[in-house]
């Protein structure tokens, strides 16, 4: 049922013109358009990384573009913050910023400005009557002294929605709504978002679940590099299309040669499964760089956590080498058998930004540095040079603050940190986020140097031509499971992205 | 739909999810503990316990304390804390006595005092929610500073020889029961509705669950932290001056003890209600916890450092009760 609806001829509700936004001389919009009428759901598709959260805080006024135009009905508006956008009846909704999880249902429909009072106080049975008339429109029936965070993932869902009503929202702007939906209840939500389409409400819908995409929206439009590529009419395209438009590009020649894989078995997991995890098994070899790719939420970085002992599992076993690692052994076990963790948020979970370059890199090392429990500033002057020499840091002094660092170089470090402990398997999440094109082709390099002295590093990555370039080998997961493996050579980013979303190759 | 209004306690809200026993002695835990402890004092001294006397006792002692607990409530709502409502308490208290020797008569001296507190309160809303210090640091560092400013007013002594009005505000009964009692539950009465019924305690209650989608549903955030923090300093001046009255006297730290029982007492009255969020109603059952507790142990010849330990463990108790319930959803 997804015939366009939209009347053509109308003035777009939301229309974006030329908007480039950079951030650090690096540009995350480069002249993106979208236009969106009113009674239409539209899709915002793209790869990780080509400019859709961008494009979506501009319109929301979180970013102000660099240039470009907004017009909002036809007329140039700008919005210098979020309420102006707001006031304007334009709406985002995030999963985490839906509701007030504390106060009833009734309340978080008609918060702040919009409860109704008289003299202060607040006008309790007028606040029920107009709440309702909200959910009514939505045709939910939730219970209006609730409290919302008891409700369902659905409901707040709808209540979001009521209070975007209540706000008088002519575009809506959802991410990824279904994420943490079940079946019934995204057919539930389908149901409202076409009543809303119904009343005229132009919606924009980002998501990477294409099947759904293609069962709800009207019009789609594909972005790339912060470029709009493509708009057209959902009747009009296939999966296919959508998919190789969003891949459209080449690796390049960032990436140093394989080839150090050997047929040891440095690594063994079997069954393994967990919060996001289900029954994955493989193994990684000696000297092999294996990569690891899926949708945000297919649980990539939840394995390497489970695997570096970081997260709790529920069954399965992992094997180092020949040891046998405990039931969720924990990290300091996990490091001690030789695995180690360098984690996707650098600056949380990688490094401590105030400490300086050796007091980071000897954290990790207190073991190799101290003697009978008091710590040799000798020995940690001495690895910290090593691991700096041997990774190219640039930094005044070991005594920098790792804050001071480029991304590049804070990443370095990481590495450092992990390296001097001599790991038989370096886990690795999303190696290069952040980090600019230069200094990752360096981290490539170091990648396979590693590989070549016999270190098995398995790396997470959502870039796919990262994956393919970087990798002698690639798992893919969907929902949990691994949904397919390739060979680099014999993969293509056309290949991957099918499993990604799940879909079987023959 | 009926248009009375009533707190919003768990016996309000219609529940949907099965209620088990176990369920229900952990959600009424807290109030279940207060009427345990009732009936052991009781069994232990029917003699004494329960009488007129004692009764009238338990609520002169936590009078004061229930007022500070209540303005540490209205801070703990939008999801903030006080550490300097005790001592802007005992400087209230130190101004008005110092003022009232120096000569002023009674009700200017109050009024004075009064301001102080606003003013403090003032100072740490506008150090948390404009300038951006974390609650802790902001009122940790006022309350250092209120409390040498109390030392420099009462010069390092004890004040007393007040004047007799002002003593019988602490210290006189109507009706046989003390005034500050008449006091503290006017005050619980009245914050009881501003948090229930005005749009000021709901945008308190918004800012305190989530700011940032209180921010985008047009809640100055900002303001409502400043205002609550202010409420709360000016309240604290007023426990401040009904202790010194009652103890017809007054020292820079006289009223420290109150600080921790504050914080207590709101987070045992955070357990009483299913959203976990501070509450008045909830406040006043810890407040009553904490009061039975130290009658009932005095009564029984318990030494006042053990019912310390006691306070203590029970907090513990009862916030980890809390937690666990907060996981199972």
């Amino acid at each position: 049922m997804s015939t366009a609806f939209a009347a053509t001829g109308t003035v777009p509700a939301l229309e974006a013109v030329g908007i480039s936004k950079h951030f650090d001389g690096v540009f995350a919009l480069n002249g993106a358009q979208l236009s969106v009428r009113p009674g239409e759901i539209h899709a915002l598709l793209g790869e990780n990384g080509a400019g859709k959260s961008t494009l979506v805080k501009v319109l929301t006024g979180v970013h102000t573009p660099d240039s470009g135009r907004i017009l909002r009905s036809g007329e140039e508006v700008e919005f210098a913050n979020v309420r102006v956008a707001h006031h304007a009846g334009i709406v985002a909704l995030y999963q985490e910023l839906s509701i007030i999880p504390t106060i009833s249902v009734a309340e978080n429909i008609l918060l702040g400005e919009q409860t109704p009072s008289r003299g202060g106080v607040v006008q309790w049975s007028r606040l029920r009557r107009r709440a309702q008339e909200q959910l009514d429109k939505l045709h939910q029936k939730i219970p209006l002294r609730q409290l919302a965070g008891e409700l369902s993932p659905v409901q707040q869902t709808m209540v979001s929605f009521a209070r975007a009503l209540a706000n008088d929202a002519q575009v809506l702007i959802l991410d990824e709504p279904t994420a943490s939906l079940t079946d019934t209840e995204i057919t539930e939500l389908f149901a409202v978002l076409r009543s809303l389409r119904a009343s005229g409400v132009a919606i924009v819908y980002v998501s990477h679940r294409l099947e759904e995409v293609f069962e709800l929206c009207d019009r789609i439009t594909i972005m790339r590099n912060g470029e709009t590529v493509l708009t057209k009419d959902v009747a009009d395209s296939t999966i296919d299309e959508v998919i190789s438009t969003m891949v459209g590009r080449s690796p390049g020649e960032l990436f140093p040669d394989r080839g150090t894989a050997t047929s040891t078995v440095a690594l063994t997991v079997e069954g393994l499964s967990g919060r996001r995890v289900q029954d994955v098994s493989f193994t990684a070899h000696r000297g092999e760089v294996l990569g690891i790719g899926g949708l945000a939420g297919s649980g990539r970085s939840e394995l390497l956590r489970i695997l570096a002992g970081a997260q709790k599992h529920v069954s399965g076993t992992i094997t180092v080498g020949e040891t046998r690692l405990p039931h969720s052994a924990g990290v300091a076990r996990t490091l001690d058998a030789g695995m180690a963790l360098v984690p996707e948020e650098r600056r949380s979970q990688g490094v401590i930004l105030s400490a300086t370059i050796q007091d980071n890199i000897a954290l990790a090392n207190i073991a190799t540095v101290s003697a009978l429990g008091m710590v040799s500033g000798g020995r940690i002057a001495d690895i910290t040079r090593r691991g700096m020499a041997d990774l190219q840091v640039k930094a005044r002094s070991p005594h920098q603050p790792v804050g001071e660092l480029s991304g590049g170089n804070q990443q370095k470090v990481v590495l450092a940190k992990m390296l001097a402990r001599n790991p038989a398997v370096l886990l690795m999440d999303e190696p290069t986020r952040g980090i600019d094109v230069g200094t990752k082709a360096e981290i490539y390099r170091l990648i396979r140097r590693l590989a070549a002295t016999g270190t098995t590093v398995i790396a997470v990555s959502s870039e796919l031509p990262e994956l393919i370039g970087m990798s002698d080998r690639v798992l893919i997961m969907h929902e949990g499971r691994i949904s397919g493996e390739a060979r680099s050579e014999d993969a293509d980013e056309e290949l991957l992205l099918a499993y990604c979303y799940g879909k079987a190759v023959s | 739909m009926t248009t009375t209004t009533t707190p919003p306690t768990a016996a309000e809200v219609p529940v949907q999810k099965r209620t088990s026993i176990g369920k229900f002695l952990v959600q009424g835990g807290t109030t279940i503990a207060l009427i345990a402890l009732v009936l052991f004092f009781f069994a232990m001294r029917p003699d004494v316990f329960l009488t007129f006397t004692n009764v009238r006792n338990i609520l002169f002692q936590v009078s004061i304390l229930a007022i500070i607990s209540g303005a540490q409530t209205l801070v703990m709502v939008v999801g903030d804390f006080d550490l300097s409502l005790a001592a802007t308490s005992s400087l209230a208290g130190s101004v008005a006595a110092s003022l009232m020797l120096d000569g002023t008569s009674t009700l200017p001296a109050i009024l004075v005092a009064l301001v102080v507190g606003l003013g403090v309160g003032l100072a740490n809303g506008f150090l948390v929610a404009y300038v951006g210090l974390s609650a802790f640091v902001a009122t940790l560092a006022t309350m250092t500073s209120v409390t040498g400013l109390a030392y420099l007013v009462t010069e390092g002594t004890t004040l007393f020889d007040l004047p007799a009005g002002f003593d019988s505000l602490g210290q006189g009964r109507v009706l046989n029961i003390p005034v500050p009692v008449y006091i503290a539950i006017g005050l619980s009465v009245v914050l009881w509705g501003l948090l229930r019924f005005t749009t000021t305690g709901r945008k308190w209650y918004a800012i305190g669950g989530n700011v940032e989608v209180s921010r985008l549903s047009g809640i100055n955030v900002q303001r409502g932290r400043l205002l609550a923090f202010t409420a709360a300093g000016l309240i604290s001046a007023v426990g401040g001056i009904l202790l010194a009255a009652r103890l017809g006297s007054a020292s820079a730290v006289q009223g420290s003890d109150n600080l921790l029982f504050s914080v207590a007492a709101v987070f045992l009255g955070m357990t009483v209600i299913r959203s976990g969020r501070a509450n008045l109603v909830g406040t006043m059952v810890g407040v009553a916890i904490i009061g039975v507790m130290s009658n009932g142990l005095n009564i029984l010849g318990v030494n006042s450092y053990v019912q310390q330990v006691v306070t203590g463990l029970i907090i513990i108790a009862a916030v980890t009760l809390s937690s666990v319930r907060t996981r199972e959803r």
